[in-house]
């Protein structure tokens, strides 16, 4: 069974209609890169896919692990295995990282009915994470993304998605704002998450970290549709010519 | 003399009675419930239930002392804790001296309160609690505490208003607090009164220099109410930290009005309160900070923010600056807002339902203020009581 299958998908944000009739089929094991210019729809379909309420589905179908997701809110396809790392991380004030880490896993845990963690075990596993990817400590100690650089945003993101082991990752712009070093940290982690039943929907605009997380198949998205896929080569076409050729204006 | 003070004071407030809300500092507060109702002074025992936070506890029920529910402790040598009824110090009353009726009318009547001394050097480690009970349908309690920090010296006082549910009484408070040069005074006010109540209370500090006073005002009951806090800064290096939370909910009205005198230079002060409203609470945030002309080298910042849980609930927020020095570092900000529907969609992702999304972000948002509580079990307490109010209103 796929993991992802998206049919014919068509959703709208604010009444303006973005996505056009998308197809896409992500097997256990694979990673799909998806390219495309600014505002051809990349993180409106992230979004739709993570059930945010802003972005409605106009059309088609969605199935994730065989179950329709119109039967899922947000958090519950959280707990049943799908992760958004968010192009534009979200600050929380007031909330440390840490207690927002233990409610997400303890929720997560509650719903596949595994038993919740104490203290104890959340602190094991933080650092059986640390390995993974690393992160300072402080950042773990202060509130959610609140004053964080940008890059380290995006790695808290990344630690995020090693703490809750999701079946389908997707990472929106993952790569844009981070350092060189902190590009291959992040890459390292996901690349020590993939295995033959997670897959990944890596969102980007550079080849350079195709180069890192090297996947299996590459989709340019235009204007809310998919006009091109290819094996890895694509990408490397996509940064010599750009999008012209597609270009509607 | 005190005794003149208070025949004055009392002169004062059969001429001039209850404020009306044509006065500026009143404007948003009407208290012609509080002027109409008539008191009785008659006393009873209270069964009102405590929780003593620490060794050091000292009780007033319904408006008296009660030795045998107080606990005065192993008190270190050079620190005094009595009843105001007892001790003399030509200091009561000096610094709130009829600033307003509800002052005037507690200096003439008050009939007991909190007389704490700490002399020169001493530390005192253990939190002094005040807990004031009330359950007297129809009672007025005009309670005096006085607080003096000496020089280097460190004390910890929590002042706990709990009334019985329903119980419709009044309570007007005053508490004035002296913190004398490189003194400490960490103080804390937690007010559950009953939901049908008054409360009304006056807390005046004078803070030395390099020392440190710090308030904590956390608010959950009464019907209508108001705390005037007034803090003066009148040594070089003194610091005053003023942060509060209120938490309303029904028809509850709760007024703050907060007055920051910088009268010396190099001293800063910061206050930051956050309100929590539901149903059709109502909340008065008036904040003023005045920086005196020799007051150089001032660093003030205060912050108002409001959480509204529902569309009934209303806020006037109005933070003030008067600053008549030039070399000064001085901000102020308010806001008024509802829960962030971002933020709880990524709460969402990562699994957290939007029932626990509401109340981690509803929490998160007083949070901010718990931050600065120094004295833990203090923290403990008030974080438990937030929790306790979050839940009974998301229920
Ligand atoms: N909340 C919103 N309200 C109105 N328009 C929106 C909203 N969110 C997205 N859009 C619009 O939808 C279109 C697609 O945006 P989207 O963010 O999906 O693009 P993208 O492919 O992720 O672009 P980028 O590469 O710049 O991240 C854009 O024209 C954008 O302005
Ligand atoms: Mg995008």
């Amino acid at each position: 069974m796929a993991l992802l299958e998206i049919k014919d998908l068509h959703a709208s944000v604010a009444d303006k209609p973005i996505l056009k009739g998308i197809n896409l089929t992500i097997k256990p094991g694979e990673v799909h890169a998806l390219m495309g210019p600014n505002g051809s729809g990349k993180s409106t379909l992230s979004n739709v896919l993570a059930g945010n309420e802003a972005y409605v589905k106009t059309r088609g179908q969605v199935l994730f692990n065989g179950v329709d997701i119109d039967d899922l809110a947000a958090h519950e396809r959280a707990c049943a295995g799908m992760f958004l790392a968010f192009q534009y991380p979200v600050e929380i004030a007031g909330i440390s990282n840490m207690y927002f880490l233990k409610a997400a896993v303890n929720a997560v845990r509650k719903y596949q009915g595994r038993d919740q963690l104490d203290a104890m075990d959340f602190l094991d596993l933080i650092e059986e994470k640390k390995k993974v990817v690393t992160i300072r400590d402080d950042l773990l100690e202060r509130a959610v993304n609140s004053g964080f650089s940008g890059g380290e945003k995006k790695r808290n993101e990344i630690f995020q998605m090693a703490m809750l082991e999701p079946k389908l990752g997707i990472l929106d712009e993952t790569d844009s704002g981070l350092d060189i070093d902190a590009l291959r940290v992040v890459a390292d982690g996901v690349n020590a998450l993939r295995n033959e039943e997670r897959g990944f929907l890596v969102i980007t605009h550079y080849q350079r970290l195709l180069d890192y997380i090297v996947p299996d198949h590459v989709h340019v998205l235009v204007d809310g549709q998919i006009v091109k896929s290819g094996g890895k080569e694509l990408a490397l076409e996509l940064e010599d010519e750009g999008y012209t050729s597609w270009d509607s204006e | 003399m005190l005794k003149e003070l208070r025949k004055k004071a009392e002169a004062d407030f059969k001429a001039n009675g209850f404020p009306s809300t044509k006065e500026e500092l009143w404007r948003f507060t009407d208290v012609s419930r509080v002027a109409n109702a008539e008191f009785s002074n008659e006393w009873k025992e209270a069964s009102v239930d405590f929780q003593p936070l620490d060794k050091i506890v000292v009780v007033f029920e319904n408006g008296k002392l009660s030795r045998e529910k107080s606990n005065f402790g192993d008190l270190p040598k050079g620190v005094c804790i009595g009843s105001i009824m007892d001790l003399v110090d030509p200091r009561i009353g000096s610094l709130a001296d009829a600033q307003s009726a509800f002052v005037s009318a507690n200096t003439a009547y008050f009939t007991d309160g909190a007389f704490i001394e700490v002399t020169d050097g001493v530390e005192v480690d253990t939190p002094i609690h005040l807990v004031y009970l009330a359950d007297a349908d129809g009672a007025a309690f005009h309670m005096r505490n006085f607080i003096s920090a000496g020089v280097g010296s460190k004390v910890t006082v929590v002042e706990e208003y709990i009334g019985e549910t329903e119980k419709n009484y009044w309570t007007n408070a005053v508490t004035e607090v002296f913190v004398a040069d490189r003194g400490s005074v960490d103080h804390y006010k937690v007010q559950r009164e009953s939901a049908a109540s008054f409360h009304f209370q006056t807390l005046e500090a004078h803070v030395g220099a390099d020392a440190v006073f710090s308030n904590h005002a956390v608010t959950f009951g009464s019907a209508l109410g108001r705390n005037d806090i007034r803090g003066k800064l009148t040594g070089e290096g003194g610091e005053a930290i003023c942060n509060g939370i209120y938490l309303l909910k029904d028809k509850q009205h709760f007024d703050t009005h907060m007055f920051m005198d910088h009268a010396v230079p190099k001293c800063n002060s910061h206050e930051m309160y956050k309100g929590i409203l539901d149903d059709k609470a109502r909340a008065v945030f008036c904040g003023r900070i005045l920086v005196q002309k020799d007051a150089q080298e001032t660093d003030a910042i205060q912050f108002n923010g409001n959480l509204l849980l529902s569309r009934g609930a209303k806020v006037n927020t109005l933070p003030q600056l008067e600053i008549y020095a030039d070399d000064v570092k001085c901000t102020h900000g308010a806001t008024i807002g509802e829960l962030d529907d971002v933020e709880l969609y990524y709460l969402q992702t990562r699994g957290i339902d939007p029932v626990k999304g509401h109340a981690m972000l509803t929490f998160a948002f007083a949070n901010e203020v718990l931050d600065e509580v120094k004295c833990k079990v203090v923290k403990i307490k008030i974080e438990d009581l937030v929790h306790a109010w979050l839940e009974k209103v998301s229920a």
